[in-house]
């Protein structure tokens, strides 16, 4: 059982950090130290997901409007990396994509949160297995405006194992919605490669 | 959760099942968990319960023997399954089956390019080989051929073909360039269709009847075999090309463009199928909803028309292209700008101006066949946005496209949606793709996007309208609507379906075909 104290240790537990920069500057940043390799996928395009990659690391990530230029970049992680973990703060139809594509590897979603504002209001609506729905869902919301930068830091801590899932959501006032689009984040692990 | 499962079979009937077919394909090529393998095998943007189409398990074969095993043993336990290539055909339904319960049969291990002629123009391949696949192997090998790919490319031929889908390229009519193919029948029976019939011929991907009826046909939108192979024309990259786009400012336009069309299409001016593309559609690319309005319901005139101007685009926006030598292009081109300057404000648009714009970049790439997944991009026009495609065909005429589009846009606004949409012209038809957008995340929203599409197919069939492709949800009430003669059609399909599959183990219900066993369930 995952308690909110494992949770945040496993947060700071030693990972790789691979952070794809999909435009024409890919950068794979692999730090070899690290026991998993990770790769993250943002989309620069969207004010808060900058706000995520500077705090993931301190380059600019920018996935581009063509899901497509990215396949082989995904292919070769999954094939390379039969225990890492895939993620991202994406527009909804590019992790919709990568899902699918991930699939084929044998990565499938274990974390995934809709991040929505309308009018003043932020909505987060999280999917995962119970335990951590609920702190994650508290956190973000704990976390106000400042919500990407919490993801960033604990990005390593979503969960990466495959368990039924439910939903949980919370909305809470932000001053200024109307910069910000709706934003996916999401995390994909392996159960079965084929 | 319950696991879903065939009807009528028990869980100790598909356990056995299961595992017969586990000695067939090896255990890591069967898919059984709820949880992860098979949640990628549901049709994330349905209408209705998701577990309305959640399949019982996946399979993956490697070959045609191992589907001719498999085949074998869902005969005997009388499990249906369902066939896809590589399942990427969302907005009809993705990977998803017909029913709850059903084997997917996923074909996508099966990804050989078995030949590419470059002299003759084709390739052979099987049904797991993507539009990605086939263009890096040619652009690898420095072939000068081209493809002609779906918006978006991440599925393959065979799918996209039997579906009877449609490129850009002046080969865009999939169906019509397919030459050749492999079945494996319900029972088994492997059978080549066309010239690959006659021993040891090697015009099978070139002449498309051999002696006898063309039977390739009867494989598409259908569930009578399993395609195994299949040939397919691809165009010699020509000597030039010019893409080219036309912004138009008035609704009523789209009348006038049509029928300024039509000749230069059927005289091949015109070479590829030209798009009418609606201002949402196009816009979607690079803005959002929310970014131009706020409120709820379809966007109000105002605000488009805010959006037109800024983005530079028009209330509908015309693409197509020329292809060939330069003489040609050049002849070409001045007719079509005598004929589309008649239409008062259109402007057009080319390259030079136009490059670095989302909807321009990708058009010009679809039009020269090279895959790309922009399109995917418009749905971020809402968040979350999942869709179903209402795809109604008609002549290349006008008064058709407006009657259509007012139809739909008129009942879309009742339902608090937006009309998204493009027309596309082929040779003398053309097909109306209605984008209809909702938010996958809200119930009621998927709810009503569901009635409005029951009501389209109504609305639409009593115009005279038929639709050339369909989701899941709305198989049987579309193919209700090609009923002439007392159903003459559809008992022709359904005496096939029970001469070929006795047992109904092949897709049942697939575009509205059903098995006898099934057909009072329907």
């Amino acid at each position: 059982m995952l308690s909110r104290r494992t949770f945040i240790k496993t947060a700071l537990a030693s990972n790789a950090a691979l952070l794809t920069t999909p435009s024409q500057a890919l950068q794979l940043l692999f730090d070899n130290s690290q026991a998993q390799p990770l790769l993250v996928f943002a989309d620069e395009t969207a004010l808060n997901a900058k706000d995520f990659i500077s705090g993931v690391k301190n380059d600019g990530a920018n996935l581009g409007l063509d899901i497509g230029r990215h396949f082989d970049l995904l292919a070769t992680f999954c094939k390379d990396s039969p225990n890492g973990q895939i993620m991202g703060l994406t527009r909804d139809s590019d992790f919709f994509v990568l899902e699918q594509l991930a699939k084929d590897f044998g990565f499938y979603t274990s974390y995934s949160a809709s991040h929505r504002y309308d009018g003043q209001t932020l909505t987060h609506q999280v999917t995962a297995a119970e335990e951590p729905a609920t702190i994650i869902t508290t956190s973000l919301t704990k976390a106000g405006e400042q919500w990407p930068a919490w993801l960033a830091k604990n990005l390593l801590a979503l969960p990466q194992k495959h368990q039924q899932t439910i939903t949980t959501k919370s909305q809470l006032n932000v001053a200024n919605a109307e910069p910000h689009d709706f934003l996916v984040s999401w995390s994909l692990s392996t159960s079965k490669s084929i | 959760m319950t696991k879903p499962l065939p009807q009528g079979i028990s869980l100790g009937q598909f356990n056995a099942a299961i595992a017969e077919i586990e000695k067939v394909v090896g255990k890591q090529y069967v898919f059984l968990d709820d949880v992860t393998e098979l949640r990628s095998y549901r049709d994330a943007y349905n209408t209705t319960n998701d577990a309305d189409f959640a399949p019982s398990a996946a399979i993956a074969p490697k070959n045609v023997e191992q589907i001719q095993k498999i085949l074998a043993i869902v005969n005997n336990y009388k499990i249906p399954i369902w066939t896809i290539s590589t399942g990427k055909n969302f907005a009809y339904g993705g990977p998803a089956p017909r029913k709850a319960g059903y084997i997917v049969l996923d074909l996508k291990l099966m990804n050989r390019i078995i030949e590419v002629n470059e002299k003759h123009g084709y390739a052979i391949v099987e049904p797991g080989v993507s539009y990605y696949d086939l263009y890096n192997y040619l652009q690898s090998k420095g072939i000068k051929l081209w493809i002609d790919c779906a918006a978006p490319a991440w599925g393959g031929f065979v799918g996209n073909t039997s579906d009877h889908g449609a490129g850009y390229t002046p080969y865009g009519d999939h169906l019509l360039m397919q030459c050749g193919m492999q079945v494996v029948l319900a029972d088994g029976t492997i059978v080549e269709t066309g010239m690959d019939t006659t021993a040891n011929s090697k015009s099978g991907a070139l002449y498309k009847y051999g002696q006898g009826a063309a039977i390739d046909g009867l494989f598409t939108q259908s569930n009578f075999g399993v395609i195994t192979r299949m040939g397919m024309w691809l165009m010699p990259e020509p000597p030039g090309y010019t893409p080219f786009m036309i912004t138009l400012e008035n609704e009523r336009d789209l009348e006038i463009v049509t029928d300024l069309t039509l000749p230069l299409r059927l005289n091949q001016v015109i070479h590829n199928a030209p798009m009418t593309v609606d201002l949402l559609w196009e816009s979607a690319m690079s803005v959002s909803k929310r970014q131009y309005y706020t409120g709820t319901g379809p966007m109000p005139d105002s605000n488009r028309k805010k959006m037109a101007k800024d983005l530079d685009l028009g209330i509908w926006n015309y693409y197509a292209a020329v292809y060939g030598p330069e003489p040609m292009m050049k002849n070409n081109m001045e007719i079509i700008r005598d004929t589309f300057s008649q239409i008062p404000g259109a402007k057009f648009h080319f390259d030079d101006t136009r490059k670095g714009d989302p909807g321009w970049d990708y058009r010009v790439k679809l039009m020269k066949g090279e895959p790309n997944m922009t399109e995917f991009s418009l749905l971020n026009w809402i968040g979350g946005g999942g869709h179903i495609n209402f795809s109604p065909i008609s002549a290349a005429d006008g008064k058709d496209s407006m009657k259509q589009y007012e139809m739909i846009r008129k009942r879309a606004h009742e339902y608090d949606f937006d009309y998204i949409g493009e027309f596309l012209i082929g040779w003398r038809d053309q097909h109306h793709i209605f984008m209809l957008m909702f938010d996958r995340m809200n119930a009621e929203e998927k709810k009503r996007a569901h009635e409005l599409f029951a009501v389209l197919v109504d609305d639409a069939a009593a115009l005279g309208y038929g639709e050339y492709r369909t989701h899941l949800s709305f198989m049987d009430q579309i193919a209700g609507t090609y009923s002439w003669n007392d159903n003459a059609l559809w008992d022709t399909h359904h005496a096939l379906k029970d001469e070929l599959d006795p047992n109904g183990i092949l897709s049942p219900g697939k575009m509205g075909i059903w098995p006898k066993n099934l057909r009072g369930n329907s």
